[in-house]
């Protein structure tokens, strides 16, 4: 029997602003129920390269394919949800407003005790009605984690999720990453040094100065030195 | 875990989300609020008809006059739709010419909707606004250009909102095939160069014909019909098609670059803070500076003089898209001060305003202490004193500058300054608009707080009108000696002894100028502690005995 073949394929990956390369050519791939933690010094392309495989950066050169597609192609958005590191949220949208917009957009079969459920799990339960334009950080931060779940997909790219959460918020968030762990069809990417995430993940991919510089398990210790200087 | 219902309808559920939002937008809108919109806007409307009608004037034109607008009419005016054309080329070359939300970036661009569907209804709803817009403003213009030209009102009221709709929509489509194209920003600025360009050769004469004249015939058809004045029209609407098709290729960076970034800027522009908006606008067009300098300086051994050693570094590392503007801006004045000299005297702002922006450009370092004061206030030197070594380099720039003006002011040819004039201004020039922008950036926005809110609304108006005027023209008054050496010929004197008087009085006003960044600081806590001293006197109880 023939493997599936891989969700995120990265040949060649570079981005350049004029002379300054944020992402030297990379090759990465990530196969379907694989966990990855990304990390890499501030600058390293993070950011960049999960940008880019999101569609909302232009490659310079290489190519980037989402389950099977090109990264930026209706199916590739389709197979993408990307959590970036500031939630962008609507102003005059409440969190379940947002919800089932979201929903919509992506034909997603769920119905409002399923948007509920979400919105539970992410804490946000007694917000559900406000409108997030208005939340603190973090408060942004769970909203916008509940709407990059409310949608399906094959690949989950999620950008410094922990900064701003607090002890609960991101206790639950690190549950709903295991519970998508143990998924034969979805593939986790998370940019983050957070040594709780880096232990659960199958792999670490530590980038330097826009290259792959280790790709493989690592323990939180291997990790303060691969991300330093 | 969740999955997607194949059969869904995306394109459907995005319209009737629109609605849903349009419809809580409406509700939200106060009626009062509503009306003094739409109370300012005919106030502001009033004004500006007011404005234009005694610009364009009702003085009926002489029959030659009327030869000479037949004649040369349509190349002049061709100018619009070139400048229509380049101005939509840039913007759509920068994402434009949508600023969407941010959020309807992220979440709907991102998602499986056809793209083209999700972009067609902003855009054909900005575009039906716009069309309103320039065809009240077309109308209008038409109205009262009919005093003074012959045929019937209504003719020309028709004819201006059809040449102002036909310019809107050359640039709109302009803009739309630009970005859906994903035409890089310098093939934009050569399209639009070289489009200018072929106006202006063909309005000075130097070619028979430009891509823009039928446009020109077009707005001058109530004097006289020609069926080649139907061709920008029919152009205007086959770009705005080939745009709205092309509008699943617009680029998500871009539209997220502008989406993020306009707002801010309208929002700098509506307060005058012209230094977020020069800001903005550079990270807008992805201005960066350069990671290598075009000349590496010696980082060790330059102690002696910091400020000016920091200012040349950042010159070095100038992109070649703001050298290039710079060019651009001093061919600009150039031409303009030929213009001055062959008689058209508008033109004179038109180059003080280029020195203006060319300053701004030059003042950077300057202009970097400004926003970060906290830095410089940690220095133990002045902050005047920073500010005032700061304009070395500035000034050496705005010379550098200055000089290509006045090359291309005095190049023979139609309007050439004579050289020994040319040569003089180069010192005006450069000071004015050196002044002009250090006046602005120092300035800052004009803060009503404090004392200012005590004053009526009519002073608060002056002040604002003054400090929002004052800094350009400083500029415009750096171009000034052309027209005493253009007045000192005209009665047979020589030009550069009658333009003289005017650049020395440039050069003292840059000396007051930076008299004034000197002593500034001092003058304003001076005042303040006055101020608080009158303030406190007429606060303290007085006793009995009479002493307070």
């Amino acid at each position: 029997m023939t493997p599936p073949p891989p969700v995120l394929v990265a040949e060649g990956a570079s981005k350049a602003y004029a002379d300054l390369v944020a992402l030297a050519p990379l090759d990465l791939t990530v196969e379907a129920g694989e966990t990855v933690a990304l990390v890499g010094h501030n600058g390293s392309g993070k950011s960049t390269f999960l940008r880019l495989a999101a569609g909302l950066l232009d490659l310079t050169d290489g190519a980037i394919t989402v389950a099977g597609a090109p990264a930026g192609a209706s199916d590739a958005r389709a197979a993408i949800s990307f959590l970036p590191d500031e939630p962008v949220l609507y102003d005059d949208l409440s969190v379940r407003e947002h919800m089932a917009y979201v929903a919509a957009l992506h034909g997603s079969r769920i119905d409002d005790d399923g948007i509920d459920a979400i919105i539970e799990r992410v804490e946000l339960g007694h917000r559900a009605d406000d409108l997030p334009s208005r939340f603190s950080r973090g408060l942004r931060q769970k909203a916008s984690i509940a709407l990059g779940l409310v949608r399906p997909f094959r690949v989950l790219l999620v950008d410094e999720p922990f900064v701003g959460l607090d002890a609960s918020g991101k206790a639950a968030f690190l549950d709903i990453l295991d519970e998508l762990r143990g998924s034969p069809d979805h593939a986790v990417l998370v940019a983050t040094h957070d040594p709780n995430f880096v232990e659960r993940a199958d792999r670490c991919v530590a980038l330097h100065d826009g290259e792959v510089v280790h790709d493989g398990p690592a323990t939180p210790d291997e990790v303060l030195r691969l991300v330093s200087h | 875990m969740l999955t997607a219902d194949p059969t869904a309808d995306l394109e459907r559920s995005l319209v009737e989300w629109r609605r849903f939002r349009e419809r809580l937008r409406i509700s939200e809108i106060h009626w009062i609020d509503a009306l003094y919109s739409a109370y300012l806007t005919a106030l502001f409307g009033l004004i500006a008809v007011g404005v234009a009608a005694g610009y364009i004037g009702d003085t009926a034109l002489t029959p030659a006059q009327l030869v000479q607008v037949g004649a040369d009419g349509p190349a002049w005016v061709g100018g619009v739709a070139a400048v229509a054309v380049a101005f939509g080329l840039r913007s759509g070359s920068r994402g434009g010419p949508l600023a969407l939300e941010r959020a309807e970036v992220r979440h709907v661009l991102l998602a499986p909707v056809d793209r083209a569907t999700a972009l067609r209804a902003p855009v054909l709803r900005q575009l039906r606004f716009l069309t309103f817009v320039a065809a009240v403003v077309g109308g209008i213009i038409g109205f009262l250009a009919s005093d003074r030209f012959p045929g019937d009102t209504l003719g020309w009221s028709a004819t201006g909102a059809i040449a102002a709709t036909t310019a809107l929509g050359l640039a709109y489509g302009a803009a739309l095939v630009a970005s859906g194209s994903r035409l890089p920003r310098w093939g934009a600025s050569i399209a639009g160069i070289v489009l200018i360009a072929a106006w202006l050769a063909h309005a000075v004469g130097l070619a028979p014909i430009s891509p823009t004249a039928p446009f020109g015939h077009m707005v001058l058809w109530p004097l006289r019909f020609e069926p080649l004045g139907l061709v920008p029209v029919v152009v205007a609407v086959v770009i705005v098609g080939i745009g709205v098709r092309l509008l699943s290729g617009t680029s998500l960076e871009a539209a997220e670059r502008r989406s993020s970034l306009v707002g801010q800027m309208r929002f700098a522009a509506t307060m005058q803070e012209l230094r977020t908006v020069v800001v903005l606008r550079r990270q807008l067009s992805m201005e960066l500076p350069r990671l290598r300098p075009w000349l590496r300086l010696r980082v060790r051994g330059s102690g002696g003089l910091p400020f000016v050693m920091r200012g040349l570094r950042g010159v070095l590392r100038w992109p070649a898209a703001r050298i290039a503007r710079l060019v651009l801006l001093t061919v600009v004045t150039g031409l303009a001060l030929r213009g001055v000299w062959a008689g058209t005297t508008a033109l004179i702002v038109l180059a003080g305003l280029a020195m203006f922006v060319a300053g701004l450009d030059a003042v950077e370092p300057l202009a970097q202490e400004i926003d970060h004061p906290s830095r410089r206030d940690s220095s133990p030197r002045a902050a005047a004193d920073i500010h005032l070594r700061h304009l070395v380099v500035g000034a050496v720039v705005m010379v550098v500058a200055s000089v290509l003006v006045a090359v291309v002011a005095s190049v023979p040819g139609p309007g050439a300054l004579p050289f020994d004039v040319a040569a003089a201004l180069v010192a005006s020039i450069a000071l004015a608009g050196l002044g002009g922008a250090v006046i602005s950036v120092l300035g800052g926005e004009v803060n009503l707080a404090g004392n200012w809110m005590t004053t009526p609304p009519e002073a608060q108006g002056m002040r604002i009108a003054f400090r929002t005027a004052w800094p350009p023209g400083v500029a415009v008054l750096g171009a000034a000696p052309v027209l005493l050496a253009r007045a000192a010929v005209d009665r047979g004197a020589e030009a550069l002894p009658g333009a003289a008087p005017g650049v020395i009085g440039i050069v003292v006003l840059f000396g007051a100028i930076a008299l004034w960044v000197r002593v500034r600081d001092q003058v304003a806590s001076s005042l303040k502690a006055s101020f608080e001293q009158a303030s406190a006197q007429r606060t303290t109880p007085v006793s009995e005995d009479g002493r307070s």
